[in-house]
């Protein structure tokens, strides 16, 4: 069982083939250096996948939300593949379903329209992170 | 083309992916750059992830060609795992560790990369295409 | 007789399921009594990316082969759902609303689009490919389509 915590971890998807997985990734930094700099932590993912104990660790004390770039669910699957169970799970193409308006581009780097994207999608997750550190957030 | 000659002409780039490190968004555009400018059309992208969580396409292609791993940081997730799950790599590269033998200072961003950080990017994606020219000659 | 017709293309692979016909646009229809139920091959929707809108005639809405009976968004291209068979639609796919990643997933499957009322068989069938040539036509799409990158 998780201790109560003030950190929150953010797991994005580390694929580099789609616009998605970029998506995913700007939004878990959106998350961690601009929104909720003080809670959200980052590990890499294929740090977990490697069973790397400080990563275990890290997820096993802490809430995770995952934020994958496909169905394929990698983060979401890699994550519960080491005995932990994801707080929250989003995929990144659902904040483009939701803003139709932000189509993102770009494979290794998002171009701006996917950079303001993925900037209303960290804000839209700031009250899940808040909920999930339990109200410790200042 | 025989399958074996097929085999020689493609190569497997597994990229770190690295979300917390910079040295993972420096590999991760480095190999970008080998597959889309520098060498298209002979390497592959071999998403890390999904190779390891069984992804059929990813390890059915490595099973029969060549790879290369690039690792943002000395615990080398994309050689231990592929090295697990596919035998040796062809060639394996570190970005730490190339950055210490040029003498070149280590990136500090995740993004929003520096004009510094984006040449590293260069220098990386050039010796991982040198590599490619190794591995297929 | 296998189930999947299967081809790789760097390391992506290509599946085409036995038992089914295809159009050349890339639609695949089951047949069931005098009903066909329609998706995507698995070429179309690998190379059109992630589904993530979707679009569709209206229950009861007649359509005859070849006309659009919707369409797709990606986040490279929309693109018509072509009827590959004529007659009247008869039920949408329900999990298409919510879960339009389906057609990714699984394309023969859970992301079948649409049931139709067939009402020219006899036609539509002339055009319509069994899987062995549909997969030799699939393999020169896939080359087209390298060579267009």
């Amino acid at each position: 069982m998780k201790m109560p915590t003030d950190k929150v971890v953010v797991i994005p998807c580390s694929g580099i083939g789609k616009v998605y997985g970029a998506l995913s990734r700007e939004i878990a930094y959106e998350l961690a250096e601009r929104v909720r700099p003080d809670t959200v932590l980052l590990t890499c993912l294929p740090l977990l996948m490697i069973a790397d104990e400080q990563a275990t660790q890290l997820v096993t004390e802490n809430p995770v939300i995952t934020i994958d770039g496909c169905p394929l669910g990698c983060a979401h699957k890699c994550v519960e593949s080491r005995g932990v169970e994801v707080a929250k799970t989003f995929q990144s193409i659902s904040f483009y379903v939701a803003h139709k308006d932000h189509k993102p581009e770009g494979v290794a780097e998002l171009d701006e329209t996917g950079r303001k994207l993925a900037a209303i999608a960290a804000d839209e997750l700031a009250p899940v992170v808040d909920e999930l550190a339990g109200g410790r957030v200042k | 083309m025989s399958e074996h000659e097929v085999a020689r002409v493609k190569v497997g780039i597994v990229s770190c992916s690295g979300e917390e490190i910079p040295e993972g968004t420096i590999s991760r555009l480095a190999c970008r750059k080998v597959l889309d400018e520098l060498r298209p059309g002979r390497t592959v992208t071999i998403c890390l992830p999904l190779f390891i969580a069984a992804g059929q396409e990813e390890r059915a292609f490595t099973a029969k060609f060549p790879t290369i791993t690039v690792d943002g940081c000395a615990k080398r997730c994309a050689q231990r795992s592929t090295e697990a799950l596919s035998g040796k790599p062809a060639a394996s590269l570190v970005i730490s560790e190339i950055l210490c033998a040029e003498q070149c200072n280590p990136p500090v961003n995740r993004r929003n990369l520096t004009k510094h950080e984006r040449m590293i990017v260069d220098v990386i994606a050039e010796k991982i295409a040198q590599t490619v020219d190794e591995v297929l000659s | 007789m296998s189930e999947f017709l299967e081809t790789t293309h760097d390391k992506f692979l290509f599946k085409v399921k036995t038992g089914i016909l295809y159009s050349k646009d890339d639609f695949w229809v089951e047949i069931q009594g005098d009903q066909a139920v329609i998706g995507l091959s698995d070429f179309l929707q690998k190379v059109r990316g992630d589904v993530a809108f979707l679009e569709t005639a209206e229950v009861n809405t007649v359509i005859r082969q070849g006309e659009e009976a919707g369409k797709i968004e990606t986040i490279k291209a929309t693109f018509g759902i072509i009827s590959p068979v004529s007659g009247t639609i008869v039920a949408i796919n329900p999990e298409m609303e919510s879960s339009p990643y389906l057609i990714n997933q699984e394309p023969y499957g859970a992301g079948w689009i649409y049931r139709i009322q067939l009402t020219d068989w006899t036609g539509d069938q002339t055009s319509l490919l069994q899987p062995e040539p549909y997969f030799e036509l699939m393999k020169e799409k896939i080359i087209q389509e390298t060579e267009k990158k």
